[in-house]
């Protein structure tokens, strides 16, 4: 038991959304109302995949410009938007670095429309060069990086109480197993719109809400002038230290 | 506890792109997506499982990203916590992904995983298939578990049995079925999802 590398404890409810969220009609009726079933970490839970990178493209790092989006398979033209650089490490709970995970990466444009047919309703304009989503490979260290233009805020479409979305970058993180996998989001620094967001708000524990928030990079870091960066670390669930009992 | 606390997780959200589903997500018997390629298939009983998902007065939910991960056809994974990683089957990568479709279809094609003894509980696990449920609306990702119907193991399993009721677990064991869009020469099973209701799947905790 002890060459186990990974281990996995359960999520502190504080640190974690709630399920129901107050505004947000659609987890009153998809969210399960028999309770969850305590069950015991086997392999299957404790392993998962390592190599999604030889079925998912884990090379469109570069979302300000759809890939093959020009003509003769050359990269589009760049989208609308003020350019963004985001950059941060995928960490464990121990802060070990989580290498070769892909990131899924994805957004509104930036007048706040996403590139969905959900969003068909949307009143404002798509950018034909925005492609809305990219994937990026962590490196050794557990550190990831992107390029964009800075999603738009938009209000939350056929609600009864309305509210905006701020800005925020969607996630799709695999980490090293099937406990790790997590979908989160990340929020802009100071955006006057977070403190009002039913989804950010729904995390009980102030720490935790800050945990989405990335934070300005200064201009003298970065590695191109032509860019407003934003650092992220995310830490998936997973430890190598301590036995967890589960 | 580690000394850092997990990000919070949050809803996939009602965009997730449609474009990052390639051809070949939900068929875990391939390793790759590239047009005609001609990767060697995953050795095992290939098998069709599909269903749709409902939410609550069995609305059909279309647009749920479901995800599947499970052991290769001998029970192993390609992963270091698994101590026998070395014996996984190279062409199988044990994970896959759908949107369900309009009609809150959802289906896979993989092979049929093998049961093992499990080195953290030294319990036996009887094949399955761990499932991921993540959409708008659900702020944490759902996780349940299919089983195959008339497998002994199941009696000794104890995910199986962390659910007491057997009426509920009922609710996660594959029927075998037949589909229209299945492939010729898979075993077809059944397995509609149900996130709220009198009979709603039964779900783990996270």
């Amino acid at each position: 038991m002890d060459k186990l590398p990974n281990r996995f404890a359960p999520y502190d409810d504080r640190t974690q959304p709630a399920f129901k969220v107050e505004g947000y009609k659609e987890t009153i009726t998809r969210v399960p109302m028999q309770g969850f079933y305590k069950r015991p970490a086997t392999l299957t839970e404790v392993t998962g995949p390592l190599n999604l990178a030889r079925k998912l493209d884990a090379d469109l790092s570069d979302l300000s410009r759809a890939k093959g989006g020009g003509r003769d398979g050359k990269d589009g033209a760049r989208a609308m938007g003020q350019l963004i650089f985001v950059t941060g490490r995928l960490l464990d709970e121990d802060g070990s670095p989580v290498r070769n995970s892909i990131i899924e990466v994805w957004h509104a444009n930036s007048a706040g429309r996403y590139i969905h047919k959900m969003d068909a309703g949307s009143p404002f304009p798509e950018d034909p060069n925005f492609f809305g989503s990219g994937r990026c490979l962590t490196d050794h260290e557990g550190r990831y990086q992107y390029i964009s233009i800075k999603p738009g805020a938009y209000p939350v479409p056929n609600h009864p109480q309305r509210w905006w979305r701020p800005p925020h970058i969607h996630l799709s993180i695999f980490g090293s197993g099937f406990m790790s996998r997590l979908v989160t989001q990340m929020f802009f620094p100071g955006d006057p719109l977070n403190a009002q967001d039913r989804i950010l708000n729904s995390v009980p524990d102030p720490k935790g809400r800050e945990r989405m928030i990335s934070r300005p990079i200064p201009m003298m870091e970065l590695p191109r002038a032509d860019v407003v960066g934003f650092a992220h670390d995310i830490v998936v669930r997973g430890s190598r230290a301590t036995p967890m009992g589960i | 506890m580690g000394k850092f606390v997990p990000t919070p997780s949050c809803t996939v959200g009602p965009f997730f792109p449609a474009h990052y589903f390639g051809p070949n997500d939900n068929d875990l018997t391939v390793t790759s997506n590239a047009a005609g390629a001609s990767s060697k298939r995953a050795q095992g009983t290939k098998i069709y499982i599909a269903g749709t998902i409902y939410e609550a007065d069995r609305v059909p939910r279309w647009n749920s990203i479901v995800e599947f991960w499970q052991a290769d056809a001998s029970g192993h994974f390609a992963h270091p916590n698994d101590p026998e990683s070395s014996k996984a089957d190279p062409d199988f990568m044990g994970w896959g992904r759908r949107a369900s479709e309009d009609d809150g279809y959802y289906d896979f094609i993989t092979v049929k995983p093998g049961g093992y003894k499990d080195p953290l509980t030294g319990l036996v696990r009887a094949p399955h298939i761990n499932v991921s449920i993540m959409g708008s609306g659900l702020m944490r990702r759902l996780v349940t578990t299919f089983f195959f119907p008339d497998e002994p193991a199941n009696a000794g399993d104890p995910v199986f049995n962390a659910i007491p009721d057997a009426k509920v677990r009922e609710r996660i064991i594959l029927k075998p079925a037949k589909f229209p869009r299945a492939p010729a020469d898979a075993l077809c099973y059944r397995l509609d999802i149900v996130l709220q209701g009198e009979d709603e799947t039964p779900f783990f905790l996270d």
